[in-house]
């Protein structure tokens, strides 16, 4: 375990461990773009300057293994200069669009060039014009100009994906990337290439100008794409939900999440969503609140105990299912089923991050039956016409449910069906009750995912401020008083 | 909330009393010098304001007529009154690429403070000599690129001084 020296502090680290990883230990500033936790070594940027005592020449930190006694510095006034004239190197055909870049206020050339710039630029001859607006395939988009050839996008669909669809072309200032004729960039992990993009050369398509990335706020929580549940961030301002973006954690998912994911922030948006309860009775609909709807299917439910049954998808937190098979049991209901959306694809893995079983929280909803001791049946056994009143706890994302439509024709055969949504859907029409839900932004609590591993996902803000929680529907259903918390997505300013 | 302190003295006539005899005065002043008296007859006389005055914003457009703008909102992140409403699209020229589709801004909440223009990379807006913004009960003091870059008054547009496509060409 050799012992080093960086920027005046000591560390001790594994053999074998880069300068640059030493920085990161440290929490060190230390300018880099090629380098990448989740990806090998380039070392083609040259930003990551170091100067190491003993040595006449700067090094690169990201492929300087350290050494015992390694004492190196990014503070030299002599790293400082060299940094400068790299990035204006990097700059020299740098169309500076900023003004009309997705990536501008979070772009690595506009952060360092604050420490590192040149302010006054000594290039005087004429740049070169690369490519604009290039289309790589369905997610990504391209702006050869703004590329700095770092190789991280390259690395990345070798290394991770190993589907190889994009490389470097051509020599010298004429290099671009760019993909092969006729094979688009199209995997189901494209769009991390836009994050790891260290400057505005990857844009999403589905975020492209849609807002300035300073509108927006963002708050950590647990994608409920499926039962990885890999951990991000979601992006969102007043106006509702715009992107979401990975976050490194190592048990679950690493560096990166899907494309399936990154859609998630979809189902969540005002206009996709379920506002207010409806009772539909002679094909006429009625608007509710929600708790006096909830009120009167807890009298309905009174009356039909013992013909009663309740279906859960694994879509909510594990804390809303404690509470609501508390209060079901209460109730005296002992039929509960289990909706799987594709039984036969349950157990099926890509091989990198997404899961058959696109639920978050399927090994939850096991784990809190069993605590209250009850048999969760498959819901392909239910019989719709030996139950006068069941109660869905519907999917959040339904469009994860092919027989959605056939399900819920198949149970409003039942005297009285109650459907609970978060999402809107002509479909549901035919359930006699529908009561709006929270999305997973809008609540706190737990999913647990295949590996047992338990995450909380984080209420960020309201979207609908009226919706339920599976909890708070089960308190409603009593009779019993629920507080609905709102909170403003413009912070505080209820 | 606290009361207003008692006002220390109750005699209120002498202070009226002044108040008139300066009114008085400066009216009979001003039947003698009707040549240098401080106020006009608006609507019929109008105020010479100097050439620099921050009046209703005009969107400047290219050569060829489009819009000079390319939706960076900069000026609605400037804009203190939080008035200017811009919806980005993508441009059919790739060397466009951004352009709007909706530029709006709300004229009553705007305070004339001159940020946008400022804030504005490209001279794309600026704020004209224009300061008589009437209109009816009712009218729509919401204006859009029609009002901002092509009403009657622009005759056809204000040309900017920043044509990135020429730039592009000189290799700058
Ligand atoms: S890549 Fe960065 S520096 Fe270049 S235009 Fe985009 S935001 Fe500006
Ligand atoms: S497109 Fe982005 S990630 Fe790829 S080489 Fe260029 S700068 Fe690096
Ligand atoms: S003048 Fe000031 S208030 Fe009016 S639009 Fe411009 S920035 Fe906003
Ligand atoms: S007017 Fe200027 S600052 Fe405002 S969006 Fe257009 S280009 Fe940007
Ligand atoms: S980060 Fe070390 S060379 Fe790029």
């Amino acid at each position: 375990m050799p012992k080093c020296t960086i920027n005046g502090k000591q560390i001790e680290v594994a053999e074998g461990t880069t300068v640059i990883e030493a920085f990161m230990k440290l929490e060190q500033n230390i300018a880099h773009y090629c380098w990448h936790p989740g990806l090998s070594v380039a070392g083609v940027c040259r930003m990551c300057m170091v100067k190491v005592e003993g040595n006449p020449k700067l090094q690169i930190a990201c492929n300087t293994k350290v050494t015992e006694g390694m004492v190196a510095s990014n503070e030299d006034a002599k790293v400082k200069e060299a940094v400068e004239w790299i990035l204006g190197f990097h700059l020299i055909n740098h169309p500076l669009d900023c003004p009309i870049c997705d990536q501008a206020g979070e772009c690595g050339l506009q952060e360092y060039y604050m420490t590192y710039g040149k302010y006054d630029p000594a290039m005087a001859e004429k740049k070169v014009k690369k490519k604009k607006v290039v289309d790589l395939g369905p997610t990504v988009v391209l702006d050869s100009e703004r590329c700095i050839l770092c190789d991280r996008c390259v690395r990345f669909t070798s290394e991770v994906t190993k589907t190889n669809e994009l490389s470097i072309f051509n020599r010298g200032d004429h290099a671009e990337v760019g993909v092969y004729q006729e094979r688009p960039l199209n995997n189901n992990y494209s769009y991390n290439v836009v994050d790891i993009c260290p400057v505005g050369a990857l844009t999403s398509k589905d975020f492209r100008f849609k807002q300035r990335v300073w509108y927006l706020k963002d708050f950590n929580t647990i994608c409920n794409g499926c039962s990885t549940g890999c951990n991000v961030k979601a992006y969102y301002n007043e106006n509702g939900f715009y992107r979401i973006k990975p976050v490194y954690n190592k048990e679950v998912n690493g560096h990166w999440m899907c494309d399936t994911g990154r859609d998630m922030y979809k189902f969540v948006n005002l206009e996709k969503r379920q506002t207010s309860a409806v009772k539909n009775v002679n094909g006429t609909s009625e608007e509710y609140s929600p708790i006096q709807a909830t009120r009167e299917i807890g009298v309905l439910l009174r009356k039909n105990v013992n013909e009663a049954a309740a279906v859960l998808t694994g879509q909510y937190t594990s804390e809303e299912y404690a509470s609501f098979f508390a209060t079901m049991k209460d109730f005296g209901i002992k039929d509960f089923y289990h909706w799987v959306n594709n039984p036969e694809k349950m157990e099926e893995f890509d091989g990198l991050l997404l899961r058959g079983d696109r639920n978050p929280n399927t090994a939850g909803l096991r784990a809190e039956a069993k605590k209250a001791n009850i048999n969760l049946r498959n819901a392909k056994d239910l019989d719709p016409k030996k139950h006068t009143l069941i109660i869905v706890a519907g999917p959040e994302v339904q469009a994860f449910y092919p027989d959605l439509q056939k399900s819920v024709d198949a149970w409003s055969k039942s005297q009285t069906l109650v459907w609970l949504s978060s999402c809107k859907n002509p479909v549901l029409f035919a359930a006699h009750w529908i009561v709006p839900m929270k999305s997973f932004v809008e609540k706190n609590g737990t999913f647990v995912n295949y590996k047992g591993i338990e995450q909380k996902i984080k209420k960020g803000t309201t979207i609908v401020g009226e919706a339920l929680s599976l909890d708070e529907f089960a308190i409603a259903i009593k009779g019993e008083r629920v507080d609905v918390e709102y909170t403003s997505p413009l912070g505080g300013l209820a | 909330m606290s009361r207003l302190p008692e006002p220390k003295v109750n005699w209120y006539l002498p202070a009226i009393f002044t108040g008139l005899g300066i009114t008085m005065k400066k009216m009979l002043w001003n039947l003698g010098n009707r040549s240098k008296m401080q106020t006009l007859n608006y609507p019929e006389e109008k105020y010479d304001y100097s050439p620099r005055f921050k009046g209703t914003h005009i969107l400047t457009v290219k050569k060829d007529g489009s819009l000079r703008c390319t939706a960076c909102m900069l000026c609605a992140t400037n804009c203190p009154a939080d008035c200017i409403t811009i919806i980005a699209s993508e441009h059919p020229d790739p060397t466009v690429e951004k352009y709007p589709i909706s530029y709006e801004i709300d004229m009553l909440r705007c305070v004339f403070c001159g940020f946008c223009e400022e804030a504005c990379p490209v001279d794309a807006i600026r704020m004209g000599p224009e300061w008589q913004v009437a209109g009816k009960n009712g009218s729509n003091f919401i204006y859009g690129i029609q009002d901002l870059a092509y009403r009657p008054q622009l005759k056809g547009g204000i040309q900017t001084i920043l044509d990135d496509g020429e730039r592009s060409k000189a290799g700058i």
